[in-house]
């Protein structure tokens, strides 16, 4: 079984503290209001800006390095196997010859790693498309090509 | 009957369709008066004839030119529909693309001699080409050029697989079975078909009475909407419509009964049952009144309805979930409604076609094998017990969400606990209705107390397998399975929760196995020598997980198997060739 590329993890917490960062700003703005009206307060000023800051950096520092922990995959000779999920374990059985096409993506953060996400499209419904985050980018494209030559021309 | 030399050049639309849209937009433009007519004052007034004037000034223009720049007709391969008043857009769909080709009868349009053509092909959520609307022979020409397009087709193609059959022309096994045994197959059903229409089989139709009795097992809360709207607009006084229905004798019976809350709230009750009982009914009538259901080659046929006549066509080949339907009333006395689940193109019905509407089980049974070689189980294996707690949690949990916010301002709210034995009950009865059961290449997957699904998954179009174990599901030694199939995306998809871990890891170790297998024996009899050692394997795994005998009822992979058994125990004792074949028996189109 194989495992993510270690950098993801980096990628992870970078967007957990930047949505943290983004919920401060909105509690902080509404907090700063507050201040300028005369109501008597339940608790004093900042103590909301200071839970959400407590919270969003126990969330970053924790959550990547669970989700990395649990993330497994394996290419097996008809499969594409995976296993991730902190609270609520998964495991996805994807036939290969179910895949309709294959995407490799990357964001902004993820360029500055060199990592892609292998994007596994399927005819499905509920679990159409499967995402395989953090891989090194280039191997995500290997992945792909490797994937690409099992694509079949499946009626539906 | 128009001939394919009258399509090959531009054709308007029906003339009638003028009149047909003009009528259809006058409701419209009537409930936009509707208030200002009732109790218009002066300045309303006004309002009412500006938007008269705007409706004369764009909405009719609009019908006539739309009408005007509408051009229609068949080339060689393919239907073109050059539209649009604003945006014009040419489009062609090739002939050989079109899924199915639905004629459409309004009761408007019906009574001028019109219906409406529509166009479905693969991968669009929405219908790709519509005619609306054209006289009825033309829609049915249209239909019948497009069919023979296709079988030719198919004929073509079968003959070009015959032709590369030389032995130095490299040809897949895949392509070559294919070929061969589907094109046999077609090119006999071909020499006796001579007109389409004729030589369909009646799988299915119900009488009036049948209708009516369906509708007396559903219940649709529609007429809350009718009386809500009415009042809303035409702005009646709720009042007055009181004294308008209760008089003479009603009045004191009206003011006896509002005396008492419980009898007043239980007479609320009553009627709303009897109301929505009815509407059930005359919805029912309406919606499935004549229904037909045909069986074309490879492809379903059916037709329905009292003021909308509706004709579909469904092949066969694009079935991807069968789906049981029914409540605990309908069970009771064995009633029941088949569906099935298409590759997402009928938008109407979100992919859903209902292709036995009410039937009681063994009408079902006996009718389902003309789809797919299906035998309907009659025992399901059931989930953990454990369920039953987790469910009463989890209902318990929600209610109380609910119920204590409200009660902090107002107190009667705590009498909502008393719901609590019932959620027991109700949680109880969650585990009693879901269960799986595996057959041949099927797997079922039963669930629902009110509304109650058996999904029927035929192996050759499962997608995606899943297990999950939530952190309380891991705590109990449980989890849940769920198999991807294509379609529509709906309330109720099938998943199995809540069975112990091994057996949930055992069965989805065998579906894939299944599947695989299912394949290989598709494509490449040469593989059959790998099999051996797959169906070793998974034997081998089973014995470590002790004895599940519940999973093989009845085509096991024995360790002791070679490929003629696995092949040979179909239940129907069907030969191993057609098994492990789709049944589709036709070419893609």
């Amino acid at each position: 079984m194989r495992m993510l590329d270690p950098a993801v993890r980096s990628v992870w917490m970078i967007k957990y503290a930047l949505f943290t960062l983004v919920v401060t700003l909105i509690v902080g703005g509404y907090e700063i209001t507050q201040l300028f009206s005369s109501n008597d307060r339940f608790l004093p000023v900042g103590s909301y800006t200071g839970l959400v800051i407590a919270v969003g950096a126990l969330i970053s520092l924790l959550i990547p390095f669970l989700r990395y922990k649990y993330w497994r995959y394996e290419l097996l000779d008809e499969e594409l196997y995976l296993e991730r999920g902190i609270l609520n374990r998964v495991r996805t059985v994807v036939p290969l010859r179910r895949i309709q096409h294959l995407d490799v993506s990357q964001d902004i953060l993820e360029r500055e790693f060199d990592l892609g996400k292998l994007i596994v499209h399927t005819a499905g419904t509920r679990s159409a498309d499967v995402v395989l985050p953090g891989l090194a980018y280039d191997e995500a494209e290997q992945f792909r090509d490797e994937l690409r030559n099992y694509i079949t021309e499946d009626a539906l | 009957m128009a001939s394919l030399d009258d399509f090959s050049f531009p054709r308007s639309l029906h003339p009638l369709t003028l009149v047909q849209q003009f009528l259809r937009s006058l409701p419209a433009l009537l409930i936009l008066l509707a208030p200002t007519i009732l109790r218009g004052s002066a300045g309303e007034t006004r309002l009412t004839l500006t938007f008269a004037f705007m409706y004369a000034v764009v909405v009719v223009p609009l019908i006539i030119i739309r009408y005007l720049r509408f051009r229609y007709w068949i080339e060689d391969d393919e239907v073109v529909i050059h539209s649009g008043v604003f945006t014009r857009r040419k489009r062609n769909i090739p002939m050989d693309r079109i899924q199915n080709i639905e004629i459409q009868q309004p009761l408007l349009p019906r009574l001028m001699g019109m219906a409406q053509v529509r166009l479905d092909t693969a991968g669009s959520s929405s219908s790709e080409g519509q005619l609306e609307y054209v006289a009825l022979e033309e829609a049915q020409a249209i239909r019948k050029i497009v069919r023979e397009f296709q079988r030719a087709e198919t004929r073509r193609k079968v003959s070009e697989t015959v032709h590369s059959l030389s032995p130095h022309t490299p040809v897949s096994a895949a392509d070559l079975m294919r070929g061969t045994i589907n094109g046999t197959a077609e090119s006999d059903a071909e020499d006796v078909q001579e007109e389409d229409e004729e030589e369909r089989v009646l799988l299915f139709s119900m009488p009036s009475q049948r209708v009516l009795l369906m509708g007396a097992y559903r219940f649709s809360f529609l007429f809350i909407v009718l009386i809500l709207s009415a009042v809303q607009y035409l702005q009646l006084d709720p009042e007055e419509l009181a004294d308008l229905l209760f008089r003479g004798p009603f009045r004191d019976a009206a003011d006896v009964v509002a005396e008492s809350p419980w009898l007043y709230g239980s007479m609320v009750v009553f009627t709303a049952a009897f109301l929505s009982w009815l509407t059930g009914i005359i919805t029912t009538f309406v919606q499935y009144f004549g229904f037909h259901l045909w069986l074309d080659d490879d492809k379903l046929q059916r037709k329905h309805g009292l003021l909308t006549l509706q004709e579909g066509t469904i092949p066969l080949h694009r079935v991807q979930t069968l789906i049981l339907r029914s409540n605990p009333l309908m069970e009771w006395r064995r009633w029941f409604r088949l569906e099935l689940q298409t590759m997402g193109y009928d938008v109407d019905e979100q992919g859903y076609h209902v292709v036995v509407p009410f039937a009681q089980k063994d009408t079902i049974a006996e009718l389902s094998p003309e789809i797919r070689p299906i035998q309907w189980p009659e025992s399901f294996h059931s989930v953990s017990p454990i369920t039953i707690r987790r469910h009463f949690i989890r209902y318990t949990v929600l209610l109380l969400i609910v119920v204590l916010p409200i009660a902090q301002f107002w107190s009667a709210a705590y009498w909502g606990l008393t719901l609590i034995p019932f959620l027991a009950l109700f949680a109880w009865l969650h585990y009693l209705n879901h269960g799986y059961a595996t057959d041949g290449n099927w797997l079922f997957i039963r669930r629902g107390v009110v509304r109650r699904y058996t999904f029927a998954l035929p192996l050759d179009k499962m997608q995606v397998f899943m297990t999950s174990a939530s952190i309380f599901q891991r705590r109990l030694g449980l989890k849940s399975l769920s198999v991807d199939t294509a379609g529509s995306r709906s309330v109720n998809y099938p998943e199995i929760v809540d069975v112990p871990e091994e057996c949930a890891e055992v069965l989805l170790k065998e579906l894939t196995h299944r599947f695989r297998h299912y394949f290989e024996m598709e494509e490449e009899p040469s593989k059959r020598n790998r099999l051996l050692t797959d169906a070793a394997d998974v034997a081998a795994a089973q014995n470590t997980h002790g004895p599940l005998s519940w999973l093989h009822s009845r085509q096991r992979v024995d360790s002791s198997a070679n490929d003629t058994v696995v092949h040979a125990e179909d239940k129907n004792g069907k030969d191993s060739a057609e098994l492990a074949h789709p049944p589709d028996r036709h070419v893609e189109q």
